[in-house]
């Protein structure tokens, strides 16, 4: 397999209106390789969705790019701020597939209007009758009905609508696809549409690369060869699909698995239990290792030193305790230990808790 | 609400319309001088810190004095107006809201008739029909004319609350009907109707001042409008007698900027995600609307009485 | 398809107004205490200067032309009957003139002044609003708190000031009436040449008014649309900036149009009253003579042209939202 992208030292801020910067991805490296989907998983707030922005060149304002780079076949682009990102990139090297296709088209325009506008922003000499012979071959040769070209936004429903805005993303067929929170608005069904078309588009090698974005674990196995676990802006754990969601070996993704039920026999018997605390205000982040706070298997250095980097680039974990236990797995018991109490009760994350002003861990809400 | 921020544009705008509620109200008491009594002979120029201090009018009359009881008779009509139309308003739109189905859609369908027939008209035929046009009854009829766009705003507002549990609590815990609109709901609407309620006065000020303009003013007292009729009907303007038209031109538009400001401030203090636009991603600040609900009204100070300028949207505001 | 359904249902609650609109506009005058006719022909005869048979024509007049011996409904009737035929009565402080006349000779006055303003307005304040928008910066701030001003203001008072500064101050334009003393309105370019001046000063405090409050609303819409999904989807799709603008344009003059509904009566009052201020013959200025003579034909007759033209410009502005906007002809319970 050869390398699609290496993006380097990512580094993005929020500006706020006083004058203060909240830096939401902080020193962050990824690569892709060809025919591979790269998962992001981590909770609201880690930091997930703003990498997505930077990736698919969309940030801006108040989100500004600090620092980094993206190489895709070859060709580097600076990222930050004073770089001039040439526009036809957009669509067509990268492409985003957003979160919550529901408001993603204009709700005056039909679709077709937007595949045209899209091929002509790339091309202009393009027809309208070649994008949509286009667009039409593109539905036809992934099962969906054309006539989905001649409708509004609000005539879709959820599932046909975010199907219909990834045609529309891989139109340009781009290098990479940012899928953000795809499928996070849908039902479960539609969930399996979705992930099914994106695997036969990259089978059919319209995209090369696909980068995730989740907060649902189980959906990111299915999907994902590679998972990267992001938390408070810093990527903690990257490896295997299959092995980091097994065998994790940072507290948080062992923390992140516990939160989650999935429907298999393995998962029967297991208990359910949640995070304890929320995650840090990015505008003032724990000292040390930013998951301390909250981590059940916390050591002296984790409140003052950086963790270390544990591992090759494949595979690696950003945790002292990983640095003692080379190649073990977080026991779930453990990271949730302080969590733990008496009563029975089934706790879930809750995914849509928003940071707090205090840094205090603190418990969790039954 | 403890941890309400006022705004610069708060403080100005509230400093201003003080100024204005103190030239009307306590002006009259400071200012000896009747507005009826002449003290002077037609435009005088201003001279002096007396009676004369801004000349005097057509009938030789103190501008100053008319102008502290315009400003007094214009506020009290404001006031009052704006009360009536608000408390019809926030009735037949909270009722409307809250009970939904036939209710809803008869009173909706009212009042959009209502809206779709000119204030102005409606104004015009009713104080010509009236037989007084004193302060109150004119109070009354701009009052009468205004609530339209209020019952549309408050319904759309009672709509997206009615869903909320703590009105099926309320509903099981046996409460009954105006107890819940009162106790379980008029909170939430409240904010919004203080902010309406500031754009109706201000509405039903600039309303006072046309109809007199038109030679339909109160019968009974001086207005800031009444002022006007007579500077433009003797010709101030043309004469170039500026103390006669300019105070009562400047008074009315100061009240209607203040009242606009302040409104348009006051929804950044109930809104505090308008104050920052987007700039806020990760502190949400608890907010009892959320984004849907505001969407759904953009008020207009319109149908009614009003002449004011409307569509600034009571929560969409403009941060600037 | 659905878009007939639409507009025959907006065209059945415009009907249910101009009704009620109708009924109002016949009912209010009548509730005056006491017979009108006799009224007003104890106000002429008290100004003196005519005669008794002359009275007593005129009483017979007005009271054959109200039917106010027939019951109220059969009253109505009679009322929309006469309207039906375009009859707008007789004018009482100029009898025997009929209210058409005055109306038809002050109407075209107050279409040539209003339309235009309002269009005007309405384009190059939603320009501004969007430029302000998307240029942010030294020009939004430059144009955001004198449009807010002006859109505050009450129109009869930038009226006043305008004629004070540039008509008395100044004397850069003429200061009343449409057309100096010794000409008659006729199609020449003289005539022309010589309104036009009389034309600009309430054309422009009606246009600079509405211009502030529509560049207000655009502008907050803008920004409003402009942090919407489709706007960042455009761009990560490789848009080019303009496309992107019209997507964002087309979305925020929805509410504008609503807005612009919405406004139309306050305009055309503030444009009444705007004429006035400048003695422009328009409905405005007849409209206050009438109301200083109490000449309830020619009022009535000014509320009703008044009524239809709010109703009418409010349907086209339906019709208008129809076209543009896709959810509502396909919402089946629409909010009215």
């Amino acid at each position: 397999m050869s390398r699609l992208v290496n993006a380097e030292h990512l580094r993005a801020s929020y500006h706020t209106p006083d004058g203060r910067e909240v830096t939401a991805v902080d020193g962050v490296s990824v690569h892709i390789d060809e025919g591979e989907v790269l998962g992001i998983a981590g909770e609201s707030g880690s930091g997930k969705s703003t990498l997505g922005a930077i990736l698919s060149l969309t940030a801006r304002p108040p989100l500004y790019v600090d620092s980094g780079s993206l190489e895709i076949d070859g060709q580097t682009q600076a990222l930050d701020g004073s770089s001039k990102i040439p526009r036809t990139w957009r669509g067509s090297v990268v492409s985003l597939l957003p979160q919550g296709a529901m408001n993603s088209i204009s709700p005056t325009m039909r679709v077709r209007d937007l595949v045209v506008d899209v091929m002509r922003a790339h091309n202009r000499s393009v027809t309208k009758d070649e994008a949509l012979d286009r667009a039409r071959d593109r539905l036809a040769s992934l099962d969906l009905p054309t006539r989905v070209l001649d409708a509004y936004p609000h005539q879709l429903s959820g599932g046909m609508k975010q199907r219909t805005v990834t045609i529309i993303s891989t139109l340009l067929n781009p290098r990479l696809l940012i899928a953000d929170e795809p499928t996070s608005a849908l039902d479960v069904t539609s969930q399996k549409a979705l992930i099914d078309m994106l695997l036969q588009m990259l089978e059919q090698k319209i995209m090369s690369g696909v980068i995730f974005i989740t907060h649902d674990l189980p959906v990111l196995r299915t999907v994902s060869n590679r998972i990267a676990v992001m938390y408070a802006g810093k990527i903690v754990e990257v490896g295997d699909a299959e092995e980091l969601t097994t065998a994790p070996r940072h507290p948080y993704s062992a923390a992140l698995l516990s939160s989650v039920l999935v429907p298999e026999p393995a998962y029967r018997k297991m208990r359910v239990y949640g995070i304890p605390g929320a995650p840090p205000n990015l505008a003032h982040p724990p000292s040390g290792c930013r998951f301390h706070p909250r981590c059940g298997l916390v050591m002296d250095e984790c409140h003052t030193e950086e963790p270390p980097h544990v591992g090759d680039q494949l595979r690696f974990s950003k945790c002292f305790w990983a640095l003692k236990n080379p190649g073990q797995s977080v026991p779930l018991k453990a990271v949730t230990a302080s969590s733990l109490s008496e009563t029975d009760t089934v706790v879930e994350d809750d995914d849509d808790t928003t940071s707090r002003p205090d840094d205090e861990p603190s418990e969790v809400p039954a | 609400m403890k941890s309400m921020n006022f705004t610069t544009r708060f403080w100005i705008s509230f400093s201003l319309v003080l100024a204005t509620v103190l030239i009307g109200f306590v002006g009259p008491l400071i200012i000896k001088t009747s507005p009826d009594a002449v003290v002077g002979g037609l435009y005088d120029p201003p001279s002096g810190f007396g009676p004369l201090l801004l000349g005097t009018d057509n009938e030789g009359q103190s501008v100053l004095a008319n102008l502290v009881y315009g400003t007094r008779t214009s506020l009290i009509v404001g006031l009052l107006a704006g009360t009536i139309a608000s408390v019809i308003g926030l009735a037949i739109g909270i009722v409307a809201g809250y009970k939904g189905g036939v209710v809803d859609e008869i009173l909706m369908g009212a009042t959009n008739i209502a809206l779709a027939i000119p204030g102005i008209v409606i104004i015009i035929l009713l104080s010509i029909a009236l037989d007084s046009r004193a302060i109150v009854p004119l109070g009354a009829v701009i009052g009468v004319t205004a609530w339209p766009w209020m019952a549309r705003a408050v319904r759309a507002q009672a709509t997206s609350v009615r869903t909320r549990e703590h009105l099926d609590v309320a509903r099981l815990s046996g409460a009954r009907f105006w107890s819940i609109l009162a106790w379980d709901l008029l909170p939430y609407l409240l904010s919004y109707v203080v902010m309406a309620f500031v754009l109706q006065v201000s509405g039903a000020i600039l309303a006072e001042a046309a109809l007199s303009l038109l030679g339909l003013g109160p019968s009974n007292a001086v207005s800031l409008g009444t002022m006007l009729y007579w500077a433009i009907a003797w010709g101030s303007v043309r004469t170039g007698a500026w103390w006669a038209f300019l105070p009562p031109t400047i008074m009315l538009t100061v009240l209607a900027f203040s009242l606009l400001l302040l409104q348009s401030s006051m929804d950044e203090v109930f809104n505090p995600r308008l104050r920052r636009g987007k700039a806020v991603k990760r502190r949400k600040p608890p907010s009892p609307r959320t984004p849907e609900e505001i969407e759904e009204v953009s008020p207009t100070a319109i149908g009614g009485s009003t002449l004011v300028q409307p569509p600034i949207g009571v929560s969409r505001g403009a941060d600037s | 398809m659905n878009f007939a359904r639409y507009l025959g249902r907006k065209a059945l609650w415009y009907l249910a107004a101009l009704i009620i609109a109708l009924l109002l506009n016949f009912i209010l005058p009548r509730l005056i205490p006491g017979n009108p006719v006799d009224a007003i022909v104890s106000q002429l005869s008290r100004g003196g200067g005519t005669g008794g048979d002359q009275l007593k024509a005129i009483h017979e007049n007005y009271m054959r032309e109200f039917g106010l011996d027939k019951p109220l409904w059969e009253q109505f009737l009679v009322y929309l009957g006469q309207l039906a035929q375009g009859d707008l009565g007789t004018s009482f402080a100029q009898f025997p003139a009929s209210v058409n006349t005055l109306v038809a000779a002050a109407l075209p006055w107050s279409i040539a002044i209003q339309l235009p303003a309002i269009l005007v307005g309405w384009v190059l304040g939603n320009i501004l609003g969007a430029i302000a928008a998307f240029k942010g910066g030294w020009f939004d701030r430059g144009a955001f708190l004198p449009s807010l001003f002006l859109s505050s203001m009450p129109p009869y008072c930038l009226a006043i000031l305008l004629l004070y500064i540039v008509g008395v101050k100044l004397q850069i334009l003429p200061i009343g009436g449409a057309y100096s003393f010794g000409l008659s309105p006729e199609l020449s370019l003289e005539f022309f040449g010589d309104a036009i001046t009389y034309f600009w000063l309430p054309f422009w405090s009606i246009v600079l008014i509405f211009l502030g409050g529509q560049a207000v609303g655009m502008r907050s819409m803008a920004i409003y649309e402009n942090g919407s999904d489709y706007v960042n989807y455009g761009r990560g799709l490789g848009l080019r900036d303009s496309k992107i603008v019209r997507y964002i344009f087309r979305n925020a003059m929805l509410p504008q149009i609503t807005g612009l509904a919405l406004s139309i009566s306050g305009m055309i009052a503030g444009a009444l009253i705007t004429e006035l201020v400048f003695s422009y013959p328009g409905i405005g200025t007849l409209l206050f003579n009438a109301i200083s003579q109490v000449d309830y034909p020619v009022i009535q007759a000014i509320t009703l042209f008044i009524t239809l033209a709010v109703l009418g410009a409010n349907f086209l502005m339906e019709i208008l939202y129809g076209i543009i906007d896709p959810r509502i002809r396909a919402s089946q319970s629409g909010d009215r």
